[in-house]
């Protein structure tokens, strides 16, 4: 121990901590320090072990996990000490926030209460001073009808509000250390950005250090000091958030880094640096560095030693390693000997042929004033009892609610339709609308020309050939019961594509058309992992020849690295095809890669349309403002996001209840509608005056008033 | 609320004159005709018309249904063709004997096995949660009325410690009266304490392994209270469900057992009815258990609406 | 050597078999092959009587003993269990053969569909299960087909529950809207792509439609509505030792150990599938 290491007290250190289960490890020789009042990052894909260090830490592994080394928190180690001493230090000196706010609340407790409980626990305040306490931590989480929110049960509150309350609740005690593991996953990116933006304040205000997992690259920039980046159970990057994010110096930070897609609009030639192959499953290899497999600058010498986490600058061989227990001084370290040498990330591909804009021709799809309202309480359970003068009165009552309200939008052949919007905005309907898995309530869907509610027989049989779809959730796309070789098939057959004895070598060519070998056509989809079925998925959409594809969020459930390789497959499919996508997502960036237009979509309308290029540039709805604001990664944005998404039916514009610039009473009365402001650029905005000119006047505030 | 329980109250009168239809058409298609049963063998075609024209009998199904009913409505349950008495009387004398029997092992199982169920949960995989399950196993693998006969032979003919069969007479002392009582009631219990406790067991296991019983604990509140204050409020709530679905089983029990144990409550005053073809008295009994069946299950309906807030508090507070 | 590695390994991966699985499968396994040679098997007709060997107890001679008439109570307990799994497995298949169409088309429709029959399956699930089949039995005379089916309509409304609910789970499956977006008939979709998805589950809970219908089918025969004298059933069996309990308890305690091995051996079964095919399953209702 070197005196830097006793001045500068840790409030948590980890040393070489591993984790086990029957054998095999899910956390590798983990060490880091935490200094108070600091934020640590965690960073990596699903499997990588990074949850089982907040678990160790917290004790909730269960019997099942092995853990050996040292969690030190203010000097005491955690992994000595009995369950109840454990547990006292839980709650009390380090707070915790998961991932799924919607079942980390006791359904049955009322919300003050949950919040109340470690307060009474742990300072010994008495229930009723306690619960005062609460709605105050409530208000401090910057919501504004604290009292009631205390009073109400769990199913009472949307997601955003659980999280503030859990959050409330992680910091009751005033605990020097919070962890939060993947905390603004669930939700949507404005709700995120507003989380984000209250842990910031928190963390300023209360001095509390952080802990932060995630899978989020930017998430982890806003708000954190330090960054650590994890791969397959083992940190392969530790260092400063400026440092690892802008000179990443392990090849998988640096690909990890590549194939996320940038926020801006990329040509239709473009294409996104992915890493190769997968994250090896249990049981890992444990001799050598465990990302060789996929690294495009491995050596034989790689794989036959373990590596080290070394401190950068020194030269290969002679850098010395990190700190008596793996602690490091240095700012900056990196599980590779080649640390030093290694360039960027391959680009292979990338800006290969610019093919120049894309020109719309005669529509393909063509979607006109289209509505679609769901009955959210009908049937019996619409029958309602109300007490009216003094007299009960049953009355039907069903709930109507439009998903989409009177959508139009064309897409040509070849043209890829990026449609974004956050969750249950109607993207997905107005995705099932197109293919007529669903009934429009009203306005229309044309196809080639021919209205689709009208179709019948034979035709409607062709047109089910021409439109296939391809989802978000990988777990459920594939029939568990199918085998990928019938899963991909039955297309074949049902429309007569090929015959019998040639579907085989058929399924096979569609196999390599997303880049799985042939073998896998006996596989079931319990043996793939989310990238192999989404691709299996995908051959079997392109089993039939369509000539339109919506993609309703096909990358949304895959990990970073993964989620670049099958954009890059659709990018690839659409030029060889000449398919064309609705490509549904709540990703902008994603979005802005692959789309030739964007439509921004909020509560069943569209606000907005118009190229990458227009929108990400000179957006000009207040919604799509927010939108960029809340991902737009490095800079803070002006505008904070407010609110959440609304689910009630207003007679005005569905966004003025959020909108930062709402007109005292047109926003409120009239919905507007989408006027041109530009070649390609239309919005739907009351702000908005038709020509283009008056951009910046429009958004200030002095309008307002 | 309201409209919950409005909903589930419509429901069971929807069921109860379903029901209602359903005994009254299926006791017409007996074989065995009510007023030659009436008259025996001096009836002559002259008098069996005039007692079906006096008992109705020649009126169309529905008319006669919709006296039946009524009178049923009324409490008047009819004539015991067999007994030549009224059924009301003798019907709610078993009830009372029945409801004993029933309440007493309803209460046992209702305590005794969500506490099992939860011991065995709270302690999975270790021996208090083996023992549960290979209790849970003998208990459900045979018919309850085996395992009176069982009892009968253990406590009865060779221990001799307790009576085994027929009803203790209250002037004989209270001690004397229960003791009657603890066979049936056992055996009663016997079945049913292993499912409830099983079924506890499964829902309790699922709550403490739920994500808000892991938060609880990163929120370092003791393993009690984890235990009592989160797990068990919210496993409770299948179990209520499970108990008033029981109660249909324990109806059937008591059917049985009462055979078994020559207990005269309302199971043996049915089974009398089947066997003789006693109309009149087969259908009140058969409605009247029907009945508390449903009401039963409307209990626990109302209960689980209670104990659960998405019910009790609807609307949304942001 | 390596050889040998590679196999350890590809034994660790699979996932070891449940225990109860096994012996479950043992049980009735054994069974099965008991009641289909009983005929065989059996020492003398279950009909013979001994009449100088009345009430003798378990011997070499008479495994389990004889009964009032002499007549050998361990091959009538072997005819007995082709009484008890023909009642369990004929209600089973009736009740699946009404329930699993009423919950796919319940879950596949949804809509008023779902409710009407949802609705009628409440109706049949309020009787008290005995209340029926008593009704049933007591207006015809007794038959053991006519049992079956009491009880199989009987054990219908939970089997289209579970159909039901799975099938709700299915639809919103992601390979079910795929299947539509290639306009798949219903019949395809029903045969294809739910019922083998739906099949697991209906397994586990036929296991305990089994068991219910064998024990219920005991209670009636004990009641004296179901199987008729002089048939080698256990239920009937348990009935009529009854009144020789004290002379000869082994009459009647018999087949209920016999009874009470099956129904462990079925329920065994039942749990070991349901943790082989998906520990969350355990939650579904």
């Amino acid at each position: 121990m070197n005196d830097a290491v006793i001045l500068d007290p840790a409030l948590l250190e980890v040393r070489d901590l591993t984790v086990r289960y029957a054998g095999t490890a899910a956390v590798r020789e983990v060490s880091f320090r935490l200094r108070p009042g600091e934020a640590l990052g965690i960073v990596g894909e699903s499997g990588s072990g990074k949850s089982s260090i907040a678990g160790a830490i917290l004790d909730f592994l269960g019997p099942a996990a092995s853990i050996s080394g040292q969690i030190l928190f203010e000097g005491r180690d955690l992994t000595q000490l009995s369950r109840s001493d454990h547990r006292a230090v839980l709650g009390r000196k380090i707070g915790s926030v998961f991932q799924d706010p919607f079942t980390a609340l006791n359904p049955a407790l009322r919300v003050g209460r949950q919040i109340a409980e470690p307060i009474v626990r742990h300072l010994g305040v008495k229930p009723s001073e306690a619960a005062r306490r609460a709605v105050s931590l409530l208000r401090e989480m910057g919501i504004h009808r604290a009292e009631d929110v205390a009073r109400a049960f769990p199913h009472q509150l949307s997601g955003g509000m659980k999280q503030r309350a859990l959050i409330a609740a992680a910091l009751a005690c005033e605990p020097p250390l919070l962890i939060l593991d993947e905390p603004t996953t669930a939700l949507d990116v404005t709700v995120e950005a507003q989380i984000l933006r209250l842990l910031a304040r928190l963390r300023q205000q209360k001095r509390v250090s952080l802990l932060f997992i995630s899978h989020n690259l930017g998430v982890v920039r806003r708000l954190c000091d330090r960054v650590a980046v994890m791969y397959a159970s083992q940190f392969v990057e530790l260092g400063s958030v400026r440092g690892v994010l802008e000179r990443p110096s392990h090849p998988y930070s640096k690909g990890l880094l590549a194939s996320r897609p940038p926020l801006r609009a990329a040509s239709r030639g473009s294409r996104l640096p992915a890493i190769e192959g997968q994250m090896p499953g249990s049981p890992r290899p444990e001799a050598g560095c465990v990302f060789a497999p996929r690294c495009p600058y491995a050596e034989p010498r790689c794989s036959a030693g373990a590596q080290a986490l070394c401190e950068l600058g020194a030269a290969g061989m002679t850098t010395k390693t990190a700190g008596a227990h793996g602690v490091a001084a240095s700012d900056h370290l990196a599980r590779c000997w080649k640390a030093d040498v290694v360039g960027d990330w391959p680009r292979q591909g990338v800006d290969a042929i610019d093919q120049g804009p894309f020109r719309a021709g005669d529509a393909l799809v063509n979607v006109t004033r289209l509505r679609k309202t769901f009955t959210t309480r009908g049937g019996l359970a619409a029958w309602r009892l109300s007490v009216a003068g003094g007299r009960p009165r049953l009355r039907h009552q069903p709930v109507q609610v439009a998903a989409v309200d009177g959508v139009s939008l064309s897409i040509s052949p070849g043209e890829v339709l990026g449609l974004v919007g956050e969750s249950g905005c109607g993207k997905s309907t107005l995705g099932r609308l197109a293919l007529r898995l669903l009934h429009q309530t009203d306005g229309g869907v044309e196809f080639d020309g021919a209205d689709l509610s009208q179709l019948s027989g034979a035709d409607l049989s062709a047109f089910r050939k021409q439109a296939q779809i391809v989802f978000q959730n990988v777990g459920s796309s594939l029939n568990p019961r199918l085998s990928v070789g019938e899963a991909i098939e039955r297309p074949l057959a049902l429309f007569g594509l090929a015959k019998p004895r040639a579907r085989r070598q058929r399924v096979e060519e569609l196999l390599d058309m997303v880049r799985l070998p042939p073998t896998y056509r006996q596989r079931y989809p319990h043996q793939l992992s989310g990238g192999e079925r989404q691709r299996v998925a995908i051959a079997r959409a392109l089993a039939t020849e369509p000539r339109f594809v919506v993609c309703d969020e096909p990358v949304s459930a895959l990990d970073v690295s993964v989620q670049a390789a099958i954009v890059n497959l659709l990018a690839d499919l659409r030029d060889q095809f000449g398919l064309a996508y609705l490509f549904i997502s709540h990703d902008l960036a994603v979005v802005a890669q692959l789309s030739d237009r964007i439509a921004v979509m909020y509560h069943g309308r569209i606000c907005e349309t118009g190229t990458p290029a227009e929108l990400l540039a000179t957006p000009r709805h207040p919604y799509t403002r927010m939108l960029l604001a809340a991902v737009a990664e490095d800079t803070v944005a002006d505008e904070p996001p407010q609110g959440e998404p609304i689910s009630g039916q207003a007679s005005g514009c569905p966004f003025a209840a959020r909108c930062p610039h709402r007109l005292p009473t047109v926003c409120e009365t009239t919905a507007p509608l989408l006027r041109a402001v530009g070649a390609s650029h239309e919005v739907a905005c009351h702000l908005e005056p038709s020509s283009a000119t008056q951009v910046d006047a429009v958004l200030m505030p002095s309008i307002v008033t | 609320m309201a409209s919950y329980a409005l909903r589930r109250l419509g429901t069971v009168l929807f069921i109860l004159v379903a029901m209602s239809l359903l005994v009254f058409l299926a006791t017409h298609a007996l074989p065995s005709d009510t007023a030659a049963l009436i008259l025996g063998q001096y009836s002559t075609p002259e008098t069996l018309a005039a007692l079906e024209h006096k008992l109705g009998l020649d009126l169309p199904l529905p008319v006669q249904y919709w006296h039946w009913a009524r009178a049923m409505l009324h409490g008047d349950m009819g004539q015991s063709l067999v007994m030549e008495r009224p059924v009301a009387p003798m019907l709610w004398d078993a009830f009372g004997r029945s409801a004993i029997l029933a309440v007493a092992a309803m209460a046992i199982v209702a305590t005794l096995g969500v506490t099992t169920g939860i011991v065995a949960a709270v302690w999975r995989g270790r021996w208090p949660d083996h023992a549960v399950s290979v209790f849970a196993y003998l208990g459900i693998s045979v018919p309850e009325f085996y395992w009176g006969l069982v009892l009968i032979l253990v406590f009865g003919s060779t221990l001799h410690l307790l009576p085994t069969s027929g009803i203790g007479n209250l002037s004989d002392g209270l001690g004397s009266y229960i003791s009657f009582l603890v066979l049936p009631v056992a055996t009663l219990t016997l079945g049913f304490l292993a499912h409830v406790s099983r079924l506890t067991r499964s829902s309790m296991a699922e709550e403490l392994d739920s994500m808000y019983v892991r938060v609880a604990r990163s929120r370092g509140l003791p393993e009690r209270v984890v235990i009592v204050r989160h797990a068990l409020r919210n496993a409770l709530v299948p179990t209520i469900t499970v108990l008033a679905q029981d109660f249909g089983f324990l109806i059937g029990g008591i059917v049985a057992i009462e055979t078994v144990f020559a207990y005269p409550g309302l199971g043996r005053l049915l089974i009398f009815a089947l066997q003789r073809q006693d109309l009149p008295l087969m259908q009140a009994a058969i409605l009247v258990l029907t009945a508390v069946f449903c009401l039963a299950n409307l209990c626990a309906d109302l209960l689980y609406g209670v104990a659960n807030p998405r019910i009790r508090h609807g609307g949304a507070v942001d | 050597m390596t050889e040998v590695a590679a196999l350890a390994g590809t034994i660790s991966r699979r996932p070891r078999l449940p225990r109860p699985l096994i012996v479950g499968a043992v049980i009735v396994l054994v069974l099965l092959v008991a009641a289909a040679l009983a005929q065989v098997l059996a020492p003398y007709p279950f009909d013979q009587m001994h009449i100088r060997d009345r009430f003798s107890p378990p011997s070499l001679h008479y495994l389990a003993g004889t009964d009032e008439y002499g007549r050998d109570v361990f091959s009538r307990l072997l005819i007995g269990s082709q009484l008890s799994l023909l009642m369990g497995v004929s209600a089973t298949l009736i009740s699946m053969g009404l329930g699993v169409p009423l919950g796919l088309l319940a879950g596949y429709r949804r809509g008023l569909t779902d409710e009407v029959i949802m609705r009628a399956l409440d109706v049949l699930l309020a009787f008290p299960p005995i209340m029926l089949v008593l009704l049933i039995i007591a207006v015809t005379p007794p038959s053991l087909l006519k049992t079956a089916f009491a009880i199989g309509v009987l054990s219908a409304p939970p089997i289209g529950r579970v159909t039901r609910s799975v099938t709700l789970n299915l639809m919103s499956g992601e390979f079910m809207e795929a299947a539509r977006a290639r306009g798949e008939r219903v019949w395809y979709v029903l045969w294809r792509e739910l019922l083998p998805n739906v099949w697991p589950v209906l397994m586990v809970e036929a296991s305990l439609r089994v068991v219910f219908a064998v024990l219920l089918g005991a209670v009636l025969s004990f009641l004296g509505f179901g199987v008729q004298p002089p048939a080698a059933d256990w239920g009937l069996m348990i009935s009529n030792g009854r009144s020789f309990v004290e002379q000869a308890p082994w009459i009647s305690l018999a087949p209920g150990i016999a009874m009470g091995i099956t129904v462990i051996g079925i329920s065994l079964l039942g749990d070991g599938l349901r943790e082989v095919l998906d520990p969350r399953l355990g939650n579904r209702r």
